[in-house]
């Protein structure tokens, strides 16, 4: 932990500065089957004080970056190799910026657990079984009050309410008495919000915060959570299959395949200038406002392959309609700056390529 | 929480009412009872004197009255104590029971708590542990412990006692201390007969008991709570011991409920074996002897205390887990 020169901090998006750097991230999972590559050497910037959406198809490796981060894969998990640099801002002493690698402290030890819940937090999809069932809503916010504030129990009651209200929940001082179960999804995700909320985060990791919950409620939830998120002024990791979701909260898009980002760009070049084969046909295959019945929509060809497997070359190739012959399938593109704001690992706009010929 | 108590309580007496009623029925239903043997036999002798045993005893006994009238004379007799007389040992069924079913509570509760002490713990461990050495380990050790019978437990355990401590196994006092009066050395003695049946009783639902915490908690842990536990930055200690062995309890404390009747025929056989006077092996002759007073008393003390462990365990229940109280 240094204290960090402008250059470090200085972030791939103009204009931004980075919270959470992550290089090479290698995140396996030793299980009965064999060892699967999770994370097969993730690169991607969090910028601070915005939202970033990472989309990608199910299996690409989302939920296991975000808990990555965190610290909180667990066996038979492991982060093999990589770093991931937090640069932390200390508001006392003048907003000078810290410089933690978060891979070398333990992931269960006492540094690593002064920063998550208190810098970093996390809400999850299923917000029927993220709140335990056996404590009151206000209990579980209490928890994480008193483990990282250092007040007691009436102070803590006093700021889960306040908490509480912020979210809209209505009555606050009478949920933080109620169980999960008596709570309808709506309500326990906006527990769940202030329970991740509870320590003012500077990272909140949202994994498909919404998928659960109806229309309505997720409209209100998504409003609530950028409000928040500029009332707090938080980065938000918002992890999610909708496309039309990362149109309406995010200000930059991470685009992951086979555990790896291909492509990180502001949320206007996505839209209008995906510049990676795997991102088009992501936005292919989702209806838009304004697209022509008779267009249909057009699934991704192929299937992800299986993480346990190795694919030599570029890990897309075999799915990708622009791949070419003797160049996609033998080397393996590299992330480079292509522009603006703007990453991609694809020889269409580059021809870095990775020293290794084989991606898993 | 109180109504949730009172209502317990409620369902508890209808069942022993239903379990006096058909426990009575059927000691009482097969013909040939101690009473009609001896009554055979004071006819035999004749004369005035066994004329007038006959009346006393069908009299007490209410022998020409129909069936439901005696069980009410017997059903209010036992509410205020008096059970009745044992015809097989020609003594008030309250002299008899009271020490045995001291002797019986405590050796219960004691394996209870010895199982629960090293299940819950061991559980825990190799759940936590899965798939390390000392897990698999574990593993045999259970299924070791699952397959072999108690009465062999306790037969090795007899064995060890005396070779290898010297002890003298069997009865619950030695030889010495066996009509002396009530003295911290007699305790002690008591005490050192008394391992070997608790440790045999424990040692069957220890094995079980502790695969079944194993089980749940490795379900739970997948749970998404979990992680959200973990999000918070708390020890894993408090996220595995708060928040997830909470709510790995439900199984086993509903097998707690349970578990008296295992434990009582499992207590039967051990005392059996190791010659103690509990309620098992007397109970056991009752029934055999059609000794009805006796029989019936046993089964209902059995009963309270079985529906007892059952309040327990539902107030215990209540308690893990919330969404059970609002019912
Ligand atoms: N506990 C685990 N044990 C084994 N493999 C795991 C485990 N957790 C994740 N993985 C593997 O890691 C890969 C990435 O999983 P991850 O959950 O990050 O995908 P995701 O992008 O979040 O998908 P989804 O959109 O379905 O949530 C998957 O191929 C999965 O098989
Ligand atoms: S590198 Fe080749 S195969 Fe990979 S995405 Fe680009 S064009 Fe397609
Ligand atoms: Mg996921």
């Amino acid at each position: 932990m240094n204290q960090s020169s402008e250059s470090t901090t200085k972030s791939v998006f103009e204009g931004e500065d980075t919270i959470i750097k992550v290089r090479d991230l290698h995140t396996y999972f030793y299980t009965d089957l064999g060892i699967s590559r999770a994370l097969n050497g993730v690169n991607l910037e969090i910028p601070r004080g915005k939202v970033m959406g990472v989309v990608g198809e199910s299996g690409c490796g989302k939920s296991v970056t975000a808990l990555s981060i965190m610290r909180m894969v667990a066996k038979p998990g492991k982060i093999v190799q990589g770093d991931i640099t937090f640069f932390r801002k200390d508001k006392k002493k003048n907003d000078a910026i810290e410089e933690i690698n978060l891979t070398k402290l333990e992931g269960m030890g006492p540094e690593m657990r002064s920063i998550r819940g208190a810098q970093m937090s996390m809400i999850f999809q299923e917000p029927m079984t993220s709140l335990n069932p056996s404590y009151t809503i206000g209990d579980q916010i209490m928890e994480a009050i008193i483990l990282h504030q250092n007040v007691d129990k009436v102070e803590a009651e006093r700021r889960a309410v306040e908490i509480l209200d912020g979210v809209g929940m209505a009555n606050p001082s009478l949920i933080v008495k109620r169980y999960p179960h008596e709570l309808s999804g709506g309500m326990r995700q906006r527990a769940m919000i202030s329970l991740a909320l509870s320590c003012t985060p500077a990272v909140l990791f949202a994994d498909e915060p919404t998928t659960a919950l109806d229309v309505t409620t997720e409209a209100q939830i998504l409003d609530l959570m950028r409000d928040l998120q500029k009332r707090i002024d938080m980065s938000i990791v918002f992890i999610t299959h909708n496309l039309g979701v990362v149109a309406q909260m995010c200000d930059y898009v991470t685009v992951m395949y086979l555990g790896r980002v291909v492509e990180q760009a502001t949320i206007d070049d996505t839209f209008y200038n995906p510049m990676h084969p795997y991102t088009s046909s992501l936005l292919r295959s989702i209806p838009h406002v304004g697209s022509h019945q008779k267009d249909r929509l057009k699934p991704i060809r192929g299937v992800v392959p299986d993480p346990y497997s190795k694919v030599k070359g570029c890990p897309f190739h075999p799915r990708c309609d622009k791949a070419m012959r003797g160049l996609c399938d033998v080397k393996v593109p590299g992330l480079t700056v292509v522009g603006k704001s703007h990453t991609v690992r694809c020889f269409l706009h580059s021809d870095v390529e990775e020293e290794s010929t084989y991606v898993q | 929480m109180i109504n949730y108590i009172f209502r317990r309580i409620g369902y508890m007496m209808v069942t022993l009412a239903i379990i006096a009623v058909l426990g009575y029925l059927i000691v009482e239903l097969p013909p040939g009872s101690y009473l009609e043997f001896e009554i055979a036999r004071l006819r035999q002798q004749g004369g005035n004197v066994s004329q007038d045993q006959i009346k006393a005893l069908e009299i007490r006994y209410g022998l020409n009255d129909p069936t439901y009238v005696r069980f009410f004379k017997w059903i209010t007799g036992f509410v205020r104590g008096d059970f009745g007389e044992s015809f097989q040992y020609r003594q008030e069924v309250k002299d008899l029971i009271g020490q045995r079913l001291a002797f019986t509570i405590s050796i219960s509760v004691f394996s209870l708590l010895l199982a629960w002490g090293i299940a819950v713990p061991v559980g825990v461990y190799s759940a936590t542990h899965r798939n390390t050495i000392p897990d698999y380990i574990i593993t045999v050790i259970q299924f070791l412990g699952l397959s072999i019978p108690s009465f062999l437990v306790a037969l090795v355990l007899m064995v060890v006692a005396q070779r290898v401590f010297g002890q003298q196994v069997g009865g619950l006092f030695s030889d010495e201390f066996q009509n002396a009066p009530w003295s911290f050395a007699r305790f002690i003695d008591l005490l050192k007969h008394l391992w070997i049946p608790i440790v045999v009783i424990a040692f069957g639902s220890t094995a079980g008991l502790s695969r079944i915490m194993r089980a749940n908690l490795l379900d739970v842990l997948g749970m998404q709570y979990v992680q959200t536990a973990r999000s918070k930055g708390l020890k894993e200690n408090k996220v595995i011991w708060k928040h997830a062995v909470k709510n790995a309890m439900h199984p086993l404390i509903m097998i707690l409920g349970g578990s008296l009747p295992g434990i009582i025929s499992g207590e039967t056989v051990v005392a059996i074996v190791m010659n103690i006077p509990t309620v098992g092996p007397m109970y056991f002759n009752a029934q055999l002897n059609q000794d009805l007073y006796l029989a019936a008393t046993f089964l209902m003390f059995l009963s309270i205390l079985g529906v007892l462990g059952n309040l327990l365990a539902d107030i215990a229940l209540a308690w893990v887990d919330p969404r059970i109280r609002f019912e």
